[in-house]
C-alpha cells in the first residue's frame, strides 16, 4: 500500500485529521489529549496506591475521578495503536533508546512540565490548537501566547544544551 | 444520543486513524513551533494552521446552526501560564502529547519516558491542587470573572453569536483569514529565503553554519529536530 511506502504530505494528514475532528465534534468533542492522560494518571494512581488512598487527594474527586469509561482515554491510546501498526506496515519500528544522561534529563524534566502544565491549565496542545482556538474561546488564544511562549524559551534553553 | 461506549468506540477510531497519519506524515507539533522559531522551517506549522482553518469553519460553522460540543470552563491566567509551562517542557522531551504517543507506538523508549513524567507531573500537580484549590474545579466556575481566582469567565464563538446576534460563522471567517495570511506569510518568507538560497549560496553557506550547534551541522539538526523519530532522544542517534 502506498501510503506505507514513503512519506505523507503533512498538509494532507493534518486537513484529513481536521475534517475528522469535526465529526467527533459533533458527536462527542473536539480532539484532546491531556483529559485522556489524566485520566489514565488517575487509573494508575489508583492501581498504585488503592483506592482508599487516592480517595484521600480531593482533585481525584472534585476534578477527575479515576473511570475506564471516559472516551478521551480511548483517543490517546488509539494515536499508540495507530502509530505502532503504521510502523509495523511500513517497517519504521524499531527500539530506539536515549543515548546521553543529558537527553534522559532534559526528556524526564519536559515530561514533569507538560504534566504540570496540563493540569494547571485544564488544557493541552491538541486542546489549544484544534479544540479551544477554532471555537474561538478566549482560553484558546492565552494558551497559544503561553506556548508560543514557552516553546521559544524552551528553543533557547535546548540550543544551549545543543552547542554545550 | 451517543452512548458511552459509542464514545468510547468513537475516539479509538478517531485515535487510531491520527496516529496512522501522523506516523506516516512525520508531523509534529513541537516542531511546528520550535523548528520554525530556531531553523526557519515551516514544514509541521504550515499543515498546522491548515488544520485550524478548516477546523475554525467547521467548528464556527455548526456552532451557527446549533449543533457540536464545544469546550465549556472558564478562562484564566492558568490556561496561559500552565502552556507556557508545557511549552518549555515539549521542546525539552522533545515530543507533545501526539507525538509522544506515536512516538511511544514506533519504539522510542524516550518519548515512553517523557509519557510516564508527564503522567508523574499530572500527580505531583494534583496533589498541590488539593492544598490550593487553584485554579477552581470546572465544575465550581460559573462562567462570570472571578478575579480573586484569576479567572475572566467564558467566551467562545457562541457566546459571541448569543451578544452580538451575528452568526458565529461571521466571526469564524473572520478567523480563518487571519490564519490564512499568516500560512500566506510564511510561502512568502519560504520563497524568499528559496531566492536568496539559490542567488547567493556561498553566502548562505557561511551563515547558516555560523548559526549551528558545534556538535553538528544545522541541516542534521534540523532534520533530527524535525521531530521524524524519537522524542529528545533521537537527536544523537541520528546526527
Amino acid at each position: 500500500m502506498e501510503l506505507f511506502k514513503k512519506t505523507l504530505d503533512p498538509i494532507i494528514a493534518l486537513a484529513i485529521i481536521a475534517l475528522l475532528d469535526v465529526f467527533l465534534f459533533l458527536i462527542v468533542g473536539a480532539w484532546t489529549v491531556g483529559g485522556g492522560e489524566t485520566m489514565i494518571a488517575g487509573l494508575v494512581a489508583k492501581y498504585v496506591l488503592g483506592a482508599k488512598t487516592l480517595a484521600r487527594i480531593p482533585f481525584w474527586s472534585l476534578v477527575f475521578t479515576p473511570t475506564w469509561a471516559y472516551w478521551k482515554i480511548y483517543i490517546s491510546l488509539g494515536m499508540g495503536f495507530g502509530a505502532f501498526v503504521a510502523a509495523v506496515l511500513s517497517k519504521e519500528f524499531y527500539w530506539r533508546v536515549p543515548r546521553h544522561l543529558s537527553e534522559w534529563v532534559m526528556i524526564t524534566i519536559g515530561g514533569l512540565l507538560m504534566g504540570i502544565g496540563i493540569r494547571m491549565s485544564f488544557v493541552c496542545n491538541v486542546s489549544t490548537f484544534f479544540g479551544l482556538t477554532p471555537e474561538m474561546n478566549l482560553g484558546g488564544y492565552l494558551a497559544v501566547s503561553g506556548i508560543v511562549a514557552g516553546a521559544w524559551v524552551g528553543s533557547l534553553i535546548y540550543k544551549r544544551v545543543l552547542e554545550a | 444520543m451517543i452512548t458511552v461506549t459509542g464514545q468510547c468506540v468513537a475516539a479509538f477510531v478517531f485515535g487510531t486513524t491520527v496516529g496512522v497519519l501522523v506516523q506516516r506524515s512525520r508531523w509534529c507539533n513541537t516542531a511546528a513551533l520550535r523548528d520554525a522559531m530556531l531553523f526557519k522551517s515551516y514544514r509541521n506549522t504550515k499543515a498546522l494552521l491548515v488544520g485550524m482553518m478548516i477546523l475554525t469553519l467547521g467548528f464556527t460553522g455548526f456552532i451557527t446552526v446549533g449543533n457540536g460540543n464545544p469546550m465549556r470552563f472558564d478562562v484564566g491566567l492558568n490556561q496561559f501560564i500552565g502552556l507556557f509551562l508545557f511549552g518549555i517542557g515539549m521542546v525539552l522531551a522533545g515530543a507533545c502529547t501526539v507525538s509522544s504517543w506515536v512516538k511511544t507506538g514506533e519504539g522510542n523508549i524516550g518519548a515512553l519516558w517523557a509519557l510516564l513524567f508527564l503522567i508523574i507531573g499530572m500527580f505531583a500537580f494534583s496533589l498541590v491542587w488539593s492544598s490550593t484549590y487553584w485554579p477552581p474545579a470546572p465544575a465550581a466556575m460559573t462562567g462570570q470573572p472571578n478575579l480573586s481566582g484569576l479567572q475572566f469567565g467564558f467566551a467562545d464563538a457562541l457566546t459571541l453569536q448569543q451578544k452580538t446576534g451575528i452568526p458565529a460563522i461571521v466571526f469564524g471567517l473572520v478567523q480563518f483569514a487571519a490564519l490564512f495570511g499568516l500560512y500566506r506569510a510564511i510561502l512568502r518568507k519560504e520563497r524568499a529565503m528559496q531566492e536568496a538560497r539559490g542567488q547567493v549560496p556561498a553566502a548562505t553557506s557561511r551563515s547558516s553554519s555560523s548559526r549551528a550547534p558545534a556538535a553538528m551541522p544545522e541541516t542534521a539538526v534540523g532534520a533530527a529536530m524535525a521531530g521524524g523519530a524519537g522524542a529528545g532522544g533521537s537527536l544523537q542517534e541520528e546526527a
